[in-house]
């Protein structure tokens, strides 16, 4: 009990703060994957001379392992581009990357599955392609895309472990720190896989849960 | 926009120059691939049977087990696989355990694995009707037949593209065992950069053997699979 004293309850704040960066980071990277994963599905149906371009982006980001894409945004891109100029920075572009691939496969499945008829008797109604796009199409392809979209983030919430590779302070990264200077890895890796487990689980199944309301709400 | 930079990046002299020492990296990847999806597939397999099971008492140990592996991070896994598991079985065992990197990794990603799998095995077997199971009852078959003859033939087909989908998934997490000194590409090209101190062809020559080698996997077992799983599939 005494380890457990000195490792994990004195330093709850550490973990505190590694689980705020971990919140951030995530948020952050999904917002970024959403917007550029909506563009590139956008892009691969509606804009035909950007269709290739396009396709190459999406399986780029969605065949290339993201530890790899990590290293890569964070080596390479700041030489090239200029920036990111933070690990921060480079961490929440490899996580958002690396799911927008995803996203805009979800994206394209989901828009696509719309029932044509739908946008045929919104153009005789005189709407706008946008206006269609927006009143139409979306609502109908978020409700049938949710599933996939949420277990994204999941995907995306475990992936953003490894941003702690790269020197960004999340939970993960406090969690070696700490194990580094106490020596007691048991106790300290150990609370910190069940912190991530918890956090995964109670996601997955609020998430669950709402869109099964969504469904029956909508259905 | 760095032009004297991208044409660095073009430059493949140097994964030329290291090309032995960078596929003997891909080679580990490869190695623990195998490994850890035989025995992820084997203890999915067995989680899903302990999780249908007849005896209640079994069934909440096959969901922890699931839950378990399926809800932590691969990265934490790994850690945890190979800081603190020799630890606990030192305690146990009153000896010193000590884990290969390769151990760690190939359990790490094994047991990741297996808790993806149990959900995907016990949908896919969960989905064959009940009648094919009573038919071979009432054929006077025992259970394993019924499993080995009637009812993992047909689910094989219909959990094959989730399979693949996760051995795919899996192929790419073994990039992570290079954090745990597994000395695969991706720990061979940090070694060389640190090294050459020119990470950009390298880290970018990575992420295009990566890509290319993916996409092409991907590409072949979604044509073979497809082949094979629709030949007898009469649905």
């Amino acid at each position: 009990m005494d380890i457990w004293q000195h490792t994990i309850v004195n330093n709850l704040d550490k973990f505190w703060a590694g689980l705020v960066v971990t919140v951030q980071i995530c948020l952050i990277a999904f917002s970024v994957a959403l917007s550029l994963g909506l563009i590139a599905a956008l892009i691969n149906i509606y804009f035909r001379p950007l269709r290739i371009p396009a396709k190459l982006y999406i399986q780029f980001c969605r065949n290339t392992p993201i530890y790899v894409q990590l290293m890569w945004v964070n080596y390479v891109w700041p030489d090239i581009f200029g920036w990111p100029n933070s690990f921060f920075a480079a961490g929440w572009m490899a996580l958002g990357l690396q799911s927008s691939g995803y996203l805009a496969e979800t994206f394209r499945a989901g828009i696509e599955g719309v029932n044509h008829g739908h946008i045929e008797a919104a153009y005789s109604l005189g709407l706008s392609p946008a206006k269609t796009l927006r009143r139409i199409i979306m609502p109908q392809a978020l409700l049938t895309m949710s599933p996939s979209i949420m277990n994204q983030f999941l995907v995306l919430v475990k992936s953003s472990t490894l941003v702690s590779v790269i020197a960004v302070p999340d939970l993960m990264y406090q969690a070696l720190r700490l194990t580094s200077v106490w020596f007691e890895p048991i106790e300290i890796l150990s609370f910190t896989a069940f912190l991530y487990i918890l956090i995964v689980f109670v996601l997955s199944h609020a998430m669950k849960r709402f869109s099964d309301r969504l469904r029956e709400r909508y259905n | 926009m760095d032009f004297e930079n991208l044409k660095e990046v073009a430059d493949l002299s140097l994964f030329w120059e290291y090309r032995y020492f960078l596929l003997r990296g891909l080679a580990y990847n490869f190695y623990v691939f195998f490994l850890s999806a035989t025995l992820a597939i084997s203890m999915g397999f067995l989680a899903a049977l302990m999780r249908m099971s007849q005896w209640s008492f079994v069934r909440p140990f096959g969901t922890l087990y699931a839950e378990l592996f399926r809800n932590c991070p691969e990265y934490v896994l790994l850690v945890w696989v190979h800081y603190v598991m020799p630890l606990l079985l030192a305690y146990l065992l009153q000896a010193k355990v000590n884990f290969h990197p390769v151990v760690s990794a190939v359990l790490g990603l094994g047991l990741a694995y297996s808790g993806y799998l149990t959900e995907t095995f016990r949908t896919g077997i969960q989905a064959i009707p009940r009648g094919h199971l009573e038919a071979g009852r009432a054929l006077g078959m025992s259970g394993g037949l019924i499993m080995r003859r009637i009812i993992i033939p047909q689910a094989i087909r219909q959990m094959l593209p989730e399979i693949m989908n996760q051995m795919v998934s899996l192929f790419k997490a073994t990039t992570l065992i290079s954090l745990i000194s597994v000395p695969d590409l991706m720990y061979q090209v940090s070694i060389v950069t640190q090294q050459e101190m020119r990470p950009l062809p390298l880290y970018s020559g990575a992420a295009v053997v990566y890509f290319l080698l993916i996409l092409a996997i991907s590409n072949l077992v979604d044509l073979f699979s497809e082949k094979w799983r629709t030949q007898y599939l009469t649905r």
